[in-house]
């Protein structure tokens, strides 16, 4: 009979310190179901405040590391990337459940389940980025995406179950696809863990080529999947249809930003040892991402959809970044997908203001709604128009540094024609951003409509929006600090 | 003096910010007096402009975003200085000939933050900030043409944005590329037009490079074959909108050619001389005979714009000082005399709300101080000797008879098709008898349209038949240009090129 091995357990290898920030959205998600317990009548804005305040600890014990812990029996990493993304993630969704203090609080927000998911997507997410194994990215991410198909069931619109029901049909057919990426990966190599498949790979020069470009295409689909990478973006525009405008505009930043880092880590293996192939697939799913649903996005009548499909081809531009692969390319996948947060954030909070239920217009975001928006609400119309150009990529507004950043990381590397094909891509980008500044704007108020704007806003989610506003008109003055912060992170874990 | 170009740039800026506060029935008078100081403040600066020197002056320089070299720099040299004053002249007379009444003060603010866009990108010497201007100024175009606009407005309001905004996302990618080749060749990232002076770039990097910039400039000026958002624009613009359009926006163009194209890329504008030059001749002559098939009388001036932005490139690509010299000096007649003339149009299209010749006819004898003016300003496009827009017509044909004597003769004929396309609107609108009894009535121009025509006259005269203060220190900075364009050029033949055309039959301004 053998015996079982002994583990012992040192504790100074646990290194507990590598989770406590994740800890802190956990514990928050929990007190918040314990009050719920105890006591139903509670006004939700102390469940707000709540989920602030954990996301606050939660962000200040991040800035506690300075990168390259590891613990947990090497599964956690805690390295600058992934220290940048998590402190992205949670000052993002601090500002996405900041739009919750809206004046009518819809149906989502009357059971307090709502804040304690919140965090655990929170923390799931950030389990995701900070670790380089395999399985403990795939629990990040379904312990996310679980909450999140919640979230999105729990809205009083007849579309959300839909929504919610695609997302999670959608959802599973990605999991599958990342475990069996993973499996292949293991049959190869022997482990799970990013670092070691690089070094066995490249020991190995590449032995058994097939079953790791499958298991590449698989991995590809699963994270392909949570970016809406084309041609795995088609729940995109329903979901966030189906989602309310704040929901939406979380989905469109935060679960991105976990996948971008997992894609970095992952595809790092493959563009730094020259693979051609992976490049070849690489290059062609970025270009079909920032094209195809930029010309899909021409079509639409439905801002909230037209701005899903945004966020799509922002995302190949994005993923273009991780295909690049310099220094400065990653560099400017952070800085782009901080001032896309910004302007996406002052968009949806916009969206989410104007919600209203007349029963008239096609749709909730219809553009007809916003027609004449300047003589009506000219307010609105200014912030709106503002994040439009911004998005846009309209100079000095904030996304045309992301962009002008991104397209000069392109051309340092030698990838000119990718360059050109991101400039093409925002032309056209243009128009239909123009569309909805173009009803606001020129054209004259529908008469009759019922529609009040600004029905849902308050003092506290106005501070946001004008917070949101200063951001990117003088995002100017952001850049450099912004790129001095980023580049530290990224350098310290040598991407 | 120091800041004295951040001032210009910005004080319209802040102008149009208070704006937001002025009472509506007062709004135009801010407007006229805050153009009017942003003017009085662009001649004091030319009061300053030492014009011995062919250097930029009052430069002044803050760092943005250092680790990317990209830094707030202003300067302004001869070529630009005009540009500058023009631009602020213009938009001021513009004001005062206001008429519009739909939502004044939007009509103002936006006007006000157009003159900061436009006078950034005349002064502005870093690409990216440059770029920043550049495209800025799509958005209040955009609004003005599309909220004031007639019938089709918003569609020409769209084909206007998109159309410059692709060209200029393709340049934006060629001032990336040359900002990262200054990194390569110094180590530092610089996006500083100076800096970028200093380099020396390979022939077929300066091909590609010179075809991107093209993209964004060609678009701007427009050149034939891109050209046809133009009439649209105009057409369905207001008059303000037309008379800032053609004054100035347009220059931009032509301005970034002379700014960029040349002095970065001196073999690639060698060997693009005479596809650019064909370009120009197709515009100038082709335009010319569609503006004579038009009815409508703002369409006519909007295809005689196009055409004379063809006599514009074909002067800068002659390559030597006195087409280069005669370009400005025409961008800048070119300014002021078709901003007055969409301004005449506008007046009579206040009084009758139609622009169509066949509606008008025998307007001279109604009208006569307009007819008087209409005529004048109608001599200057023409090109007519001791007007403004005969001086850099013919420092423009002169200048590219050294390259080209053949195309010369024919880019000549602009001013016989010119002139036919023109006398024949002034005929059938203002000759002959009164055909139509509502014209009968109309009133003569005064109080505020006099206060606005009055001064373009003048300068159409002054300038026509003293163009020197002007033309001094324009040849100055040119002439470095040039010189510049000499040093750097990479093949034996350019220099060869750019010394032949330079040295024979030299004209001397002195």
């Amino acid at each position: 009979m053998t015996s079982i091995p002994s583990v012992v357990i040192d504790f100074a290898s646990l290194n507990f310190a590598t989770i406590v920030p994740m800890l802190m959205a956990i514990i928050g998600a929990l007190v918040i179901l314990c009050v719920d317990l105890v006591n139903r009548n509670l006004d939700k804005s102390l469940y707000i405040m709540l989920t602030i305040l954990f996301l606050l600890v939660d962000l200040g014990t991040l800035i506690g590391y300075s990168g390259d812990v590891r613990g947990f029996f090497d599964l956690m990493l805690v390295d600058g990337i992934s220290i940048l993304s998590q402190a992205i993630m949670v000052f993002a969704s601090i500002l996405f459940i900041f739009t919750t203090m809206s004046k009518l609080r819809f149906q989502e927000f009357r059971y307090p389940e709502y804040f304690a998911l919140y965090l655990f997507v929170v923390a799931g997410f950030q389990f995701m980025v900070s670790s380089d194994s395999l399985i403990l990215i795939f629990v990040g991410l379904e312990t996310a995406s679980m909450a999140l198909y919640t979230l999105i069931a729990m809205h009083n619109r007849k579309n959300a179950i839909e929504a919610a029901i695609k997302y999670f049909t959608m959802g599973a057919l990605a999991t599958a696809f990342f475990a069996f990426g993973s499996t292949l990966f293991y049959a190869v190599t022997g482990t799970v863990e990013l670092g070691q498949i690089s070094e066995i790979l490249t020991n190995s020069n590449f032995e058994n080529y097939p079953v790791i470009l499958l298991g590449v295409v698989f991995l590809l689909g699963a994270i392909g999947f949570k970016l809406s990478l084309v041609p795995y973006h088609t729940w995109v525009a329903d979901v966030y249809e189906g989602s309310t405008a704040t929901l939406a505009g979380f989905l469109s930043v935060v679960p991105k930003i976990a996948g971008f880092v997992v894609a970095l880590r992952f595809f790092e293996i493959f563009l730094a040892s020259g693979d051609i192939y992976v490049e070849i697939i690489l290059y062609a799913t970025v270009v079909l991402t920032m094209t195809i649903p930029n010309i899909i996005a021409l079509l639409q009548t439905d801002i909230k959809r037209m701005l899903a499909y945004s966020s799509i081809s922002n995302a190949g531009f994005a993923m273009g970044a991780v295909l690049i692969g310099t220094t400065q390319a990653t560099n400017s996948l952070f800085l782009y997908w901080i001032m896309f947060f910004i302007t996406n954030l002052g968009a949806f909070t916009m969206l989410w203001l104007n919600r209203d239920k007349s029963k008239e217009l096609s749709s909730d975001h219809s553009l007809e709604k916003y027609s004449g928006l300047i003589k009506v609400s000219p307010f609105t119309a200014s912030m709106m128009g503002l994040f439009f150009l911004s998005l846009a990529g309209v100079p000095p507004f904030a996304l045309f540094w992301g962009k002008m950043y991104l397209i000069g990381s392109a051309v340092n590397a030698g990838y000119i024609i990718l360059a050109l094909i991101m400039a093409i891509n925002s032309a056209i980008a243009a128009y239909y951003y123009l569309k909805p500044i173009v009803y606001m704007f020129l054209k004259e108020p529908v008469e009759n409509n019922n529609i009040e704007y600004m029905a849902n806003s308050t003092t506290a989610v106005k501070t946001l929006i004008g917070f949101c506003a200063i951001v990117t008109i003088f995002s100017i003055f952001f850049v450099e600090p912004l790129l001095n912060i980023i580049s530290y992170y990224v350098q310290i874990s040598g991407y | 003096m120091e800041h004295i170009l951040s001032i210009l740039i910005f004080f319209p800026a802040f102008a149009a910010l208070i704006g937001f506060l002025v009472k509506n029935d007062s709004i135009r008078m801010y407007a006229i007096l805050v153009t009017a100081i942003e003017f009085v403040l662009t001649v004091f600066m030319w009061t300053n402009f030492d014009s011995s020197i062919a250097d930029m002056q009052f430069t002044e320089i803050i760092p943005i975003i250092e680790s990317y070299g990209i830094n707030y720099l202003v300067g302004i040299d001869g070529i630009s200085l005009f540009l500058v004053i023009m631009t602020t002249f213009m938009t001021m007379i513009s004001v005062i000939g206001l008429t519009e009444k739909r939502n004044l003060k939007h009509l103002i603010i936006t006007i006000l933050f157009l003159e900061m866009t436009m006078v950034g990108v005349f002064v502005a010497l870093d690409a990216i900030i440059f770029y920043l201007f550049w495209e800025l100024s799509l958005v209040p175009m955009l609004y003005i043409i599309g909220a004031w606009g007639g019938q089709l407005r918003i569609y020409a309001a769209i084909k206007f944005f998109l159309y410059t905004f692709f060209g200029s996302l393709v340049m934006l990618v060629g001032m990336l590329y040359l900002g990262y080749v200054y990194y390569q060749t110094t180590g530092n990232w610089s996006f500083s037009i100076l800096d970028w002076n200093m380099l020396v770039l390979p022939f077929d990097m300066q091909l590609w490079l010179f075809v991107a910039f093209f993209a964004g400039f060609a678009i701007k000026v427009p050149m034939f074959p891109f050209h046809t958002w133009l009439p649209y624009a105009h057409g369905q613009a207001p008059t303000i909108g037309s008379v800032i359009l053609a004054a100035v926006l347009l220059k931009m163009g032509t301005y970034g050619f002379v700014r960029f194209s040349l002095p970065l890329f001196p073999d690639a504008s060698v060997y693009f001389t005479i596809p650019m030059a064909i370009l120009a001749l197709i515009a100038i002559i082709y335009t010319a005979m569609v503006a004579y098939a038009q009815e409508d009388m703002k369409q006519v001036i909007a295809y005689s714009s196009v055409s004379h932005m063809g006599v514009i490139i074909l002067g800068i690509f002659a390559l030597n000082v006195e087409g280069i010299g005669g370009s400005i000096f025409l961008m800048i007649s070119h300014g002021v005399v078709s901003g007055g003339l969409f301004m005449l149009v506008g007046v009579i299209y206040d009084r009758r709300h139609t622009k169509m010749m066949k509606d008008f006819g025998g307007l001279a004898l109604v009208m006569p101080k307009y007819a008087t003016i209409f005529g004048i300003m109608l001599m200057a496009s023409i090109g007519l000797p001791l007007t403004i827009g005969f001086v850099g017509e013919f420092l423009s044909l002169i200048g590219f008879f050294k390259v080209s004597p053949v195309l010369t003769v024919i880019a000549g004929l602009t001013i016989i098709l010119g002139a036919v396309y023109m006398l024949v609107l002034y005929k059938k609108s203002f000759f002959g008898p009164i055909t139509n009894e509502e014209n009968r009535k109309l009133q003569d121009i005064k109080g505020r349209e006099i206060a606005a025509l009055v001064p373009l006259i003048a300068v159409v005269i002054i300038l026509g038949v003293y163009p020197k203060p002007i033309l001094k220190p324009v040849d100055k900075s040119v002439s470095q240009l040039v010189e510049v364009m000499q040093i750097k050029a990479v093949n034996q033949s350019t220099k060869v090129r750019l010394l032949e055309s330079n040295s024979i039959g030299e004209v001397k301004n002195d």
